[in-house]
């Protein structure tokens, strides 16, 4: 992997000190390659060098992403990315930690961690490439398949109402929550570099279709036509109801933008573990000392 | 005079018998004894029986012994329940409480004539000295410096350090009931003497506990994040972590599951932090599949695993040995994870650092093995200087393996430079899925193999660490001994048992529990036709690991039990004698019982 980039000054870097020289597996037309791309993007604005940004993805077809890119990687199991990106985040705040996965990734197996890592507001940047479909495996139905959905697993319709992604992480208290797709490659990249910017928990939604297992509405083309930029509408987006609102119309209109960003973001759990270690005096002591608290006091 | 007494004492929740307990361990160690106590409980939340058993000794023991020397029942019917815990032998002094009613030839003990009994108004002195029957347990324990001669002022001292917040007439009652029980014995002394010989080593000990010293031993070690989800019988390690890991720098985070506690572990081991997690088994069937992952992304980490009864839910609060086949086969897939045992909760220390070790060495998960004895048992230790640590880091890239940086290099000892997010130059993809040198992702059989080769290849110098090993006894003896974990310190205890009536025996216990040291079994068997492997498990786990591996010699039989009832060094000695006999009647190849 190339990893010339390390000695160069911030904002020198372009969208192609961040690709990385594996040629992706992605079908011919997929969706993720253009949010890899906006990433490309959104890390040169940023200007962060590759060697202080970890990547961290679980399993499926948008999960081989951070092999794409220059940064450190991490390409873990099944669902278990925001974990791990909790993890590192933790053990080394001054990181810039992108986590990404599809919605099978996100919502089903991994389901229940979103919530946790929103609510702790640790600083990491969650993309979902949800294509309502699993690709990997060959098409089988999704957490956010729409009901009815003819797949291999559901050969007779599903019986099941998909999971709403934003209306879920709004609910339990998301600071930034938008939405995407490659369809407006200056607007994904837009979302995902405020995403970035936003100092704790945000999550962005990408429409990124299936081409081989997708529906014919779902394609780039389609999403052209359908997409509704948020601002256009005049949403406010530190309305936190209203965003609530426009998220209730998941799978019927294809909103892009900001749905919602806090205007006074919370603390983070990393900032608050600092502060907790100032207080406790961190680094005044030697790591010896611990074993005082078993001497027995007379 | 005596060397070594086993004490039990049983009432009902909200007797203070815990603390009890722990105030008599407290006091003898601060008088030099040592001591092991364990504590044993129904399944309330609060309330309920409770109980404890607590071992003095001149020396250090490793094993709270067999039969009670001193029974001590508040009433009758909570001492009951705990059964085999608490056995009362034909030597034993029985004491309970007169306001039972009960006359000291009718006690409700059944095939067994202890050696006294005593009825001792023990709720009488409370209420007379200490104003309710809140102060049975303080009136107890003047009985027992009374009458084993230990720890009378530091416990004084202890009960006015305990109340020095409270107004003065209630440090005054305490420390008057505690007289109550003190002059009570002066005045009543027993047909059997009780009294304990002084300390065969002076100066005041440590009091630990497996799961406190883990987690102490995993600051000095480097330790510098730990997430975990609470669980019986771990938590404690999370708990003191959560109290004392800021002081130094460190991060804990309570996890939402075990999934996602041992998963930040794995995060924050790629970012270059020492990290651990804990757990008993049903939390550690759930962390298996992040563990496979940290092996094939070659991620130091420590994953505790407090052992308590299984399968399933099992019985949270009571030690067991059977995780063991579990530890060393845990997640899928063709490799080795490491396993450390502690013998003891002072082991606890050393197995923690070198488990750091191990894992930051040859970066990859370690499992300790510990189990709820281990953990939960309080423990007398001689002290322990941190400061003489030998801490192992992980081996990074140097500058110049850093201007090609390949993160899973084939080198000679397997073991690979390892950079981490941060470090320039150093950028590498981290995969669950199988890759090459470069780490890029790969689904070529060869390449596969090769990598296997290498993961396993890595941990060759471990199978010869003779250091993880304990090896008593004659080297040319023809009877064997193996056991490990907190039965060990049963084994251990038998073996001296055994010396002295003559018996030729001698002992391995490992540390190492996987891989196994293949070397260093093959020496020992060398001169055994005959022995004998104890572990607390039904299907003798070990010993079972123990033929997959090894030339086990056919007359090597097993003393595997479950339950929560104690394998006693004594048991153990029984048996080695009768495996001696069988010996010396030629019979060297029929185990009599497997």
């Amino acid at each position: 992997m190339s990893t010339t980039t390390a000695t160069r000054p911030i904002q020198d870097y372009t969208a192609k000190d961040y690709r990385s020289d594996l040629k992706p597996i992605w079908c011919p037309g997929c969706g993720d390659f253009g949010v890899v791309q906006a990433i490309y993007r959104a890390l040169a604005n940023i200007g962060r060098p590759p060697h202080e940004i970890a990547f961290i993805s679980g399993i499926g077809c948008s999960s081989r992403i951070p092999g794409y890119t220059t940064a450190y990687g991490f390409n873990t199991v099944h669902g278990r990315a925001l974990p791990i990106a909790q993890g590192i985040k933790l053990a080394n705040p001054d990181l810039l930690v992108l986590v990404a996965g599809g919605d099978g990734d996100g919502f089903s197996i991994g389901g229940g961690h979103v919530a946790h890592a929103i609510r702790r507001n640790i600083d990491l940047t969650y993309i979902v490439m949800d294509n309502q479909i699993y690709g990997l495996t060959k098409g089988q139905l999704s957490p956010t398949s729409r009901r009815g959905l003819v797949s291999v697993t559901s050969m007779h319709g599903a019986m099941e109402a998909p999971v709403n992604p934003l209306l879920y992480v709004l609910g339990y208290g998301a600071e930034f929550v938008a939405q995407g797709t490659p369809a407006d490659m200056n607007g994904l990249a837009k979302v995902i570099e405020e995403g970035i910017r936003f100092p704790g928990f945000a999550f962005i939604n990408v429409q990124s279709p299936c081409v081989t297992y997708g529906l014919e509405d779902q394609q780039l083309k389609a999403q052209k036509a359908l997409m509704q930029p948020l601002d256009s509408l005049g949403h406010d987006p530190s309305n936190n109801l209203a965003a609530m609102g426009l998220a209730q119309e998941y799978g019927e209109k294809l909103y892009t933008g900001v749905f919602y960003r806090k205007p006074t973001p919370s603390a983070t759990f990393e900032a608050s573990a600092r502060e907790r270690q100032q207080a406790l005096g961190a680094g005044t002591r030697p790591r010896a000392q611990v074993m005082d608290l078993f001497k027995l006091k007379k | 005079m005596n060397t070594d007494l086993v004490i039990g004492m049983a009432g009902s929740g909200g007797d203070g018998i815990v603390a009890a307990g722990e105030s008599l361990l407290t006091a003898a160690a601060i008088e030099g004894y040592h001591g092991v106590l364990t504590k044993s409980f129904g399944p309330q939340i609060r309330g309920g029986e409770s109980s404890f058993r607590l071992r003095l000794s001149s020396e250090k023991v490793l094993n709270t012994g067999g039969a009670l020397d001193i029974a001590v029942a508040l009433n009758w019917d909570d001492f009951l329940r705990f059964g085999g815990e608490l056995p009362v032998g034909g030597h034993t002094t029985v004491i309970y409480d007169s306001i039972t009613k009960i006359t000291p030839d009718r006690i409700p003990l059944v095939g067994v004539t202890p050696f006294e009994v005593l009825a001792v108004p023990i709720e009488q002195m409370a209420r007379e000295t200490g104003g309710s029957e809140r102060s049975k347990n303080t009136v107890v324990l003047g009985l027992m410096a009374g009458w084993l001669g230990v720890g009378r002022d530091p416990m004084i001292a202890g009960i006015k350090k305990r109340l020095a917040k409270k107004e003065a007439d209630v440090v005054e009652k305490a420390v008057k009931a505690f007289h109550a029980g003190f002059e009570y014995a002066t005045a009543n002394p027993l047909k059997a003497d009780r009294t304990m010989s002084p300390p065969a080593k002076g100066g005041a000990k440590f009091v630990v506990d497996g799961n406190d010293l883990c987690a102490a031993a995993a600051i000095v070690a480097g330790c510098d994040f730990f997430a975990g989800y609470p669980i019986t019988p771990s938590t404690e390690i999370m708990q003191f972590l959560t109290r004392e890991i800021w002081k130094y720098g460190g991060t804990v985070l309570q996890a939402e599951d075990e999934i996602a506690g041992v998963g930040a572990v794995v995060g924050a081991s790629f970012a270059g932090k020492k990290a651990m997690t804990a757990t008993s088994g049903p939390g550690m069937s759930l962390k298996t599949e992040m563990l496979g992952l940290a092996s094939i992304a070659e991620l130091p980490l420590v994953c505790v695993n407090v052992q308590r009864g299984g399968p399933s839910t099992g019985i949270p609060t009571k030690s067991e040995q059977s995780d063991l086949l579990q530890a060393a086969f845990s997640a899928h897939g063709d490799v080795i994870r490491p396993v450390l045992a502690p013998v003891s909760a002072e082991d606890m220390y050393s197995v923690t650092i070198e488990a750091f070790n191990i894992a930051e060495q040859y970066q990859s998960p370690v499992i300790i093995l510990s189990d709820q004895e281990v953990g939960q048992r309080k423990e007398t230790a001689e002290p322990i200087d941190a400061t003489q640590a030998v801490l192992v880091n992980r081996r990074e890239p140097g500058a110049q393996e850093l201007e090609k940086y390949v993160r899973f290099r084939f080198t000679e000892s397997g073991i690979s430079p390892i950079s981490h997010p941060g470090m320039p130059g150093g950028n590498y993809l981290a995969s669950g899925i199988e890759h090459n040198e470069s780490g890029a992702p790969t689904a070529n059989g060869e390449m596969h193999a090769k990598m296997n080769e290498k993961r396993l290849r890595k941990f060759n110098p471990l199978r010869n660490r003779r250091d993880l090993f304990i090896a008593d006894g004659p080297q040319d003896a023809p009877v064997g001994l193996i056991s490990w974990g907190s039965v060990a310190g049963v084994a251990i205890e038998a073996l001296q048992i055994a010396l002295k009536q003559g018996l030729k025996v001698k002992l391995l216990v490992p540390r190492l529990m996987f891989p196994v040291s293949e070397a260093v079994f093959a020496d020992f068997f060398l001169s055994v036709k005959r022995g004998l492997v104890v572990e607390q498990n039904h299907q003798a786990q070990f010993f079972r690991l123990l033929r997959m591996y090894v030339d086990v010699p056919r007359g090597i039989e097993t003393l595997a039990k479950s339950g929560s009832n104690p394998i006693t060094p004594l048991e153990v000695v029984d048996h080695l004698r009768r495996i001696t006999l069988a010996l010396q009647q030629g019979k060297d190849r029929e185990p009599s019982e497997v």
